[in-house]
């Protein structure tokens, strides 16, 4: 299975757009980050479907929740994609 | 036992509160501490519980609310975020010393905007004459916790607003009571605690923190955030919540908040204001009890303060507590409020109410000072 990984800087904002998701339809999980997605440690990614990346950017962007990075999970590989 | 101290905490809390705590206690760990069930079930009801306060305050966002032990630690970030040492502020006459302490410590060059009890506009025109350039802050409680004056933070929101000095507003008395919104006033910040008009459990405040602000924490520590970086984060609610988070209080809290929206803040004023209606028209009959209260009560909301010359008021709550009465005798830790009014050298009686009480609970405390005056 393949996902998008959006990363945020802590649990209060991963779960802000979480529901800004939520509100626009499209479904997503909480999870912490894996430590080599943050350069600062303890972080929180929110996972949706890449088929849901169009719509989730610019509903994030327009919340004042830009994302801090965007990474691609395919099984145990992550790559950062660039925004 | 009769409960009239709400404004030191409300007693009496919606069942539902206690429901929460116990369920927290069994099924939350901590909020930003982990991806595990309990760690995610505790970040849920911390979001869900700054969220409905959002809502209820007017904040754009969840963020922008942060928890603390009580109101008087939410000042305290409030004011040293603000006041520089030696700095300056413009109070109001009727401030706690959660207040005047704080700025005490800080050596503040502090100015007060008095007036005489339940005179709002002589409050505005107070606080018109000492608001100016190189003010560092304006504080304001929106109601006294000694006599119920409701103080008039929006006229005073707008001359802060119009000459651009920030407003911290302290809410201890007014949050779920009275309405309040953040948005509106353009306030710095609004601190207030859980444990009284929210009906959460004590040991539970909130700061509310405005647009553009960058509050500087009292405690650094674990935020479970950027944990590289040796400095505390830069974004809120984080930046002042070091250390682990009062769980079953904020459970409790969120219950209390869903209490106070059901209930809907002007019913709980309704009520309260009669009751202290109520109040101050019986005690006003009983001969020698000066009652500090204007027919009809305007300007105050659910406290009300009355002395008996040649009685101290410690002694008269002392009588009431015996008579199964609870109430707050003394100086109620605002020494300031106490001076302009010209209560100092004798302190009050002070009765407050929530949205438990019933009249016949005012109607009994009025028979019990009058059996502690026949005696």
């Amino acid at each position: 299975m393949e996902y998008d990984l959006i990363l945020a800087r802590s649990v209060t904002y991963a779960q802000r757009m979480q529901r800004a998701l939520n509100r626009a339809g499209v479904r997503s999980q909480l999870f912490r980050a894996p430590r080599d997605l943050t350069d600062l440690g303890c972080a929180y990614v929110v996972r949706i479907s890449p088929y849901d990346l169009g719509t989730a950017l610019p509903l994030l962007r327009r919340e004042g929740l830009g994302p801090l990075r965007i990474y691609v999970q395919r099984g145990g590989d992550i790559q950062e994609v660039g925004l | 036992m009769i409960y009239l101290d709400s404004a030191a905490t409300t007693f009496q809390k919606p069942p539902t509160v206690a429901r929460a705590m116990t369920e927290a206690l069994a099924s939350m760990s901590s909020p930003g501490r982990g991806g595990h069930p309990l760690a995610m079930r505790a970040a849920d009801t911390a979001f869900r519980c700054r969220t409905e306060l959002a809502e209820l305050f007017g904040l754009d966002g969840p963020e922008g609310v942060a928890f603390t032990l009580n109101a008087t630690h939410a000042l305290n970030i409030a004011i040293k975020s603000l006041v520089p040492p030696g700095g300056r502020a413009v109070i109001s006459g009727y401030e706690h010393n959660a207040v005047t302490r704080p700025l005490t410590a800080l050596k503040a060059k502090v100015s007060v905007a008095g007036g005489p009890l339940f005179d709002q506009e002589a409050a505005v025109r107070a606080f018109d004459e000492l608001i100016a350039p190189g003010v560092d802050v304006v504080i304001c409680n929106h109601v006294s916790n000694v006599f119920g004056f409701v103080q008039p933070v929006e006229k005073v929101a707008a001359l802060c607003r119009s000459r651009g000095v920030p407003l911290i507003v302290d809410a201890s008395q007014s949050a779920g009571i009275l309405p309040i919104n953040m948005k509106s006033l353009g306030a710095a910040y609004i601190a207030m605690p859980g444990h009284k008009g929210l009906y959460g459990p004590q040991g539970t405040g909130v700061l509310l923190c405005g647009d553009g602000q960058t509050p500087r924490p009292l405690l650094e520590g674990g935020t479970g955030s950027i944990s590289l970086s040796q400095e505390m984060p830069d974004f809120l609610p984080d930046r002042l919540e070091a250390g682990t988070h009062n769980m079953p209080g904020i459970a409790g809290l969120l219950a209390g908040v869903r209490f106070v929206r059901r209930q809907g803040t002007q019913a709980v004023l309704r009520h309260e204001h009669a009751l202290t209606c109520r109040t101050a028209e019986s005690l006003r009959r009983l001969p020698g009890v000066e009652v500090f209260a204007h027919p009809g009560c305007p300007a105050q909301a659910g406290v009300v303060s009355f002395r008996v010359p040649g009685r101290d008021a410690e002694t008269v709550g002392e009588g009431l507590a015996r008579r199964g009465i609870a109430v707050r005798a003394g100086l109620h830790c605002a020494p300031l409020a106490h001076r302009t009014a010209g209560t100092l050298d004798t302190g009050t009686v002070r009765v407050s109410f929530s949205a438990f009480n019933i009249p016949q609970e005012a109607d009994r405390l009025a028979e019990a000072v009058g059996d502690i005056l026949r005696r």
